[in-house]
């Protein structure tokens, strides 16, 4: 009797959580369905998310090297036809998906919670914290990190999507921590931080109450943007022929298509099907952040 | 300066302390300038730490496997030689961190970037040598022909928002922003080289039928085989500069001082060249320094697809090779230069603009 | 000489946006008296800026005069020529601008090109006019109209904008609006960024010029005390139209139009007590939704019937003054 009792206050409260966070997610998504580019971007990021879940699942990755196989033209069992080693494209290209997208969201969230936490520190603080921040975030700015990322690939060994993700968010918050400076620097003079000041709150509250939300869409902003760069990177480290932990990673693919040799037209057309994944995912992913954009600065809608 | 002092301090007692002052004032005065050399050589001096932590890294004994190769190629006994490695690597694993450090700014301070461990008598120096003149060859004229193609165009369409030139350039902007640059050159060469075979994929003549040098056939067949580098980095950039350029005129065109201009009856030819470019332009040359400064470490996987054989590809090839010391040399050169153009463009900014305060 | 150096003759101006168009000014007739300062009062969004910019056929884009004519009464040493602003070919128009009518901003902080140097902005505006002086001819004049203004030329030629003050440089400007001896001078709201000695300098500056001059000069601002201490001649606009026109003391005194009532209501330093100071209830109207008949009537304490339905006329009163308002029809 007792545990019924429990489990039903247990289960309307998260309710009533889920249904928060469903009114939040709801209010998100209608100000970003008002944007037709937005709306867009979003639909394509979403499609491929759900291939990587889901598609491994319907169409399981065999790693059977089966040379009469080679090279097989397009078929309703090969959709996109076989690759030197018999082996499926459609097949390797799913299940890359989600290797590809499993190093982009991870470098996102870490640089974001980097990025965020150093700017809002370095912004809000000042004084010497700021100074010293800067000077690190001028350091990454400075260096090449394409070069860095290749001398760290080859010097570690990076077998998996989070140790990349690890590698490249060393470089990407760097970028974003200047820009949450700049916006924490023009809030904390506008009106109402002011105000907030002088009605004592305390920093905490002015913090995650006052400027975090008004931070929120730049954020989003920007979570979408280090995805289009993480992506980039990771593909291009892999093209150097380095971290290729998964063989059916796009970066992967592309490399090895180009190692077989690009005079022959099958390796060619083997490579166009990542290269054009990665094309469509970059595509969505700058509408969607221009979209936001828009939403979020109106003014900006006039160009 | 230095001398006239110390004659002062001679006859007056008081005259050091009033140096003093007027050094602190020399400082003072010029405070813009030595903030941000100091902070560049701060830049600099931690990006050193970063790299000298990275080398660390490197796996085995370098300086072994350096003074085998010495042993037997120059006949040392193995002390002698190892010896010789060290001094030549600026590096000695039984050395503590401290002391590892120090001999390693030491050789940067003397210009030795890194020596090969792998191939005697390489180094980071040689390579920069022979490699940059052909970086900096195909990436400065891609940043050049974009940045003057970006700059027209941008400002052309900015003054005729609803017009048709306006939408294809926006339609450029989008799609040249989505595709990364070296995809770009790897359709480019996919296409050109391998499949339609018109332009050369790798190197930068043709050793076999042309001699280097000031002749025409040379010339050509350098041309022929940077087209396609300098072609598939043009494209991606100059949608990036017309976006710059066209969102800095916008801004300018909205401004005050264009509808007060127009009011006191220029004429359109004046507001364009003297209001409208020059002032939208002022941040767009802070970019393009910023910009060319990036070039001295090569495009790496621009060269590497095109076996273009620059700074990058050079990187490209030594990382494969694990030749690491070399690699750490090139990339501390090209950060180095990053940082010394960025100051060269922050030091020459007030010169152009008259609102950034200079000392 | 004619009494009008400009007459503005039901004139409408139109911005076409995307989906539907703007009228910011609608139907609208007035006179700008020759020697004499007129001032243009009214709320922001009243179309005071637009009027005033549509005299030298500087409309911001894509605004442009839809229907009416502006003349410009044009009084050389050879004789008098009537100028129709909107007749003018783009040529022209640039040569008459600035030579004819030339203006103070309103934004004087940021009129200027912040990378050339006032000297350089006041020779090329010589040399685009077509003006064959010499160096020393141009440099002449730009120190005899910056020490009429009393600025210390030597200083302020040199000197890119940001490194003058924000009095300074509305002195330079005002200056600037003298350089090709116009016949009329616009002042948009000339002191709204200054300091309020800096503003009654500059105003005691414009009367001296006027005076002294003789350039006639539209004022426009919303400050009712500045109008009553320094115009000759008051338009009330109000969403795009003229309300009340006439020489300031009758306006002033008469308060004919319930629109004038309230303004000069809300202004304290004429009434002298605070207490009897009330604002306009309302807020001004929407340019993209016109209230139907008068556009006044939803805030107007006198409001009947018919000013619900009908658009007042604009009627003739003696002394030249005008007023459009249904109360005033006998």
């Amino acid at each position: 009797m007792e545990k019924t009792k429990n489990k039903s206050a247990f289960l309307t409260k998260t309710l009533e959580i889920f249904k928060k966070i469903g009114r939040g997610i709801k209010i998100f998504f209608t100000k970003m369905y008002s944007n037709k580019k937005s709306a867009i971007g979003f639909s394509i990021i979403l499609l491929y998310v759900i291939v990587a879940i889901v598609g491994p699942l319907l169409f399981p990755y065999d790693s059977t090297v089966n040379t009469a196989n080679k090279y097989l033209a397009p078929s309703l069992e090969h959709p996109f036809g076989t690759d030197w080693m018999g082996l499926d494209v459609f097949r390797q290209v799913i299940s890359g998906t989600s290797s590809v997208l499993q190093v982009a969201f991870f470098t996102a969230f870490l640089s974001i919670a980097l990025g965020t936490v150093l700017g809002i520190l370095s912004g809000y603080v000042g004084g010497w914290v700021d100074r010293v921040i800067m000077t690190i975030v001028n350091i990454f700015l400075s260096v090449p990190s394409f070069p860095v990322y290749l001398m760290m690939a080859a010097l570690f060994t990076i077998e998996t999507p989070i140790t990349m993700a690890l590698m490249i968010s060393i470089f990407s918050w760097a970028g974003l921590c200047r820009a949450i400076r700049v916006q924490v620097i023009s809030l904390k003079e506008s009106d109402f931080i002011q105000i907030c000041r002088v009605m004592n709150m305390s920093t905490g509250h002015i913090i995650f109450k006052e400027i975090m939300p008004n931070l929120f869409s730049y954020i989003a902003v920007n979570f979408v943007l280090i995805l289009r760069g993480s992506i980039l990177a990771s593909v291009g480290i892999m093209l150097v022929g380095l971290a290729s932990y998964n063989p059916t990673d796009w970066g992967v693919i592309i490399q090895a298509a180009r190692m077989r040799g690009l005079m022959n037209v099958n390796n060619v057309i083997i490579m166009l099907y990542p290269l054009v994944a990665i094309l469509i995912f970059q595509i969505a992913a700058l509408m969607l952040s221009q979209g936001l954009d828009e939403t979020i600065n109106p003014r900006l809608k006039v160009l | 300066m230095e001398e006239k002092t110390w004659n002062e301090e001679a006859k007056r007692p008081s005259a050091f302390k009033r140096a003093g002052r007027a050094v602190l004032r020399f400082f003072k005065k010029n405070e813009y300038i030595f903030s941000k050399i100091g902070f560049s050589l701060l830049t600099l001096a931690l990006t050193t730490i970063f790299l000298f932590f990275l080398l660390r890294q490197i796996p085995g004994d370098i300086v072994d496997i350096y003074a085998q190769q010495l042993q037997y190629s120059r006949g040392l006994p193995y002390e002698r030689a190892y010896e010789l490695a060290v001094q030549l690597l600026n590096y000695n694993p039984n050395e503590n961190i401290f002391a590892a450090f120090f001999r390693y700014v030491g050789g940067l301070l003397r210009g030795e970037l890194g020596e090969s461990y792998l191939q005697e008598g390489v180094s980071a120096n040689l390579l920069i040598e022979q490699r940059l003149p052909w970086t900096l060859f195909i990436s400065s004229v891609a940043l050049f022909i974009s940045f003057f193609l970006g700059v027209a165009i941008g400002g052309y369409v900015a003054q005729r928002r609803n017009g048709i030139a306006n939408k294809i350039a926006s339609g450029y902007i989008a799609v040249t922003g989505a595709i990364p640059d070296y995809l770009m050159a790897l359709l480019m060469v996919t296409l050109f080289a391998y499949q339609l075979k018109i332009f050369p994929s790798q190197n930068n003549f043709d050793i076999f039928t042309v001699t280097p040098g000031f002749n025409i056939d040379f010339i050509l067949n350098v041309l022929y085989h940077a087209a396609l580098p300098i072609l598939s980095s043009a494209i991606i950039q100059t949608g990036y500069w017309i976006m710059q350029m066209r969102g800095s005129c916008i801004g300018i065109l909205g401004s005050d001082y264009i509808f007060s201009a127009r009011a006191r009856g220029l004429s359109e030819r004046t507001i364009r060249k003297k209001y409208m470019n020059k002032n939208a332009l002022l941040p767009l040359v802070a970019s393009f320094g910023v910009a060319f400064g990036g070039l001295f470490g090569g495009s790496v996987l621009l060269e590497s697809i095109f076996n273009y054989p620059g700074i990058g590809l050079e990187i490209t090839a030594r990382i494969t090779s694990k030749d690491y010391v070399v690699v750490q040399g090139l990339v501390f050169f090209s950060a180095a230069m990053i940082i010394i153009v960025n100051l060269i463009v922050d030091l020459i900014y007030p010169l152009i603009d008259p609102r950034v305060k200079r000392g | 000489m004619t009494e009008n150096i400009v007459t503005i003759r039901n004139v409408s101006i139109d911005y076409p946006l995307r989906k539907y168009t703007l009228r910011a000014v609608t139907n609208l007739s007035m006179d700008i008296k020759r020697g004499k300062i007129t001032a243009l009062v009214g709320e922001s969004g009243s179309g005071k800026t637009t009027l005033s910019s549509s005299l030298i056929r500087c409309i911001s884009e894509p605004g442009k005069v839809a229907e009416g004519e502006i003349v410009f009464y044009d009084t050389t040493d050879e004789g008098e020529k009537e100028i129709r602003v909107n007749e003018l070919s783009e040529k022209e128009i640039r040569q008459f601008r600035w030579a004819k009518i030339s203006m103070v901003f309103q934004a004087a902080q940021s009129a200027l090109n912040p990378v050339m140097t006032v000297r350089q902005q006041l020779y090329e505006t010589m040399t685009e006019h077509g003006l064959t002086l010499s160096k020393e001819q141009m440099e002449e004049r730009c120190k005899e109209l910056l020490g009429y203004v009393q600025l210390d030329s030597e200083r302020v030629l040199n000197s890119y904008p940001h490194e003058l003050s924000g009095g300074m440089k509305q002195r330079v400007m005002i200056a600037f609006a003298l350089l090709l001896d116009p016949q009329l001078v616009i002042l948009d709201e000339p002191t709204t960024a200054l300091d309020v000695i800096t503003q009654s300098y500059i105003f005691q500056l414009l009367k001296k010029i006027n005076e002294e001059k003789h350039i006639s000069m539209l004022l426009m601002t919303h400050d009712i005390s500045v109008v009553a201490r320094f115009a000759d001649y008051i338009g009330v606009m109000y969403g795009g139209r003229l309300m009340e026109y006439g020489t300031v003391d009758e306006v002033f005194e008469k308060r004919r139009h319930p629109y004038t009532e309230g303004l000069i209501g809300a202004t304290p330093s004429i009434i002298g007590d605070i207490g009897q100071m009330k604002p306009i209830e309302g807020s001004p109207p929407n340019l993209l939704d016109m209230p139907s008949g008068c556009v006044f009537h939803p805030r107007c304490p006198y409001c009947q019937e018919a000013c619900m339905q009908e658009e007042p006329q604009t009627y003739q009163l003696q002394g030249g003054a005008t007023c459009k308002c249904h109360l005033r029809r006998e």
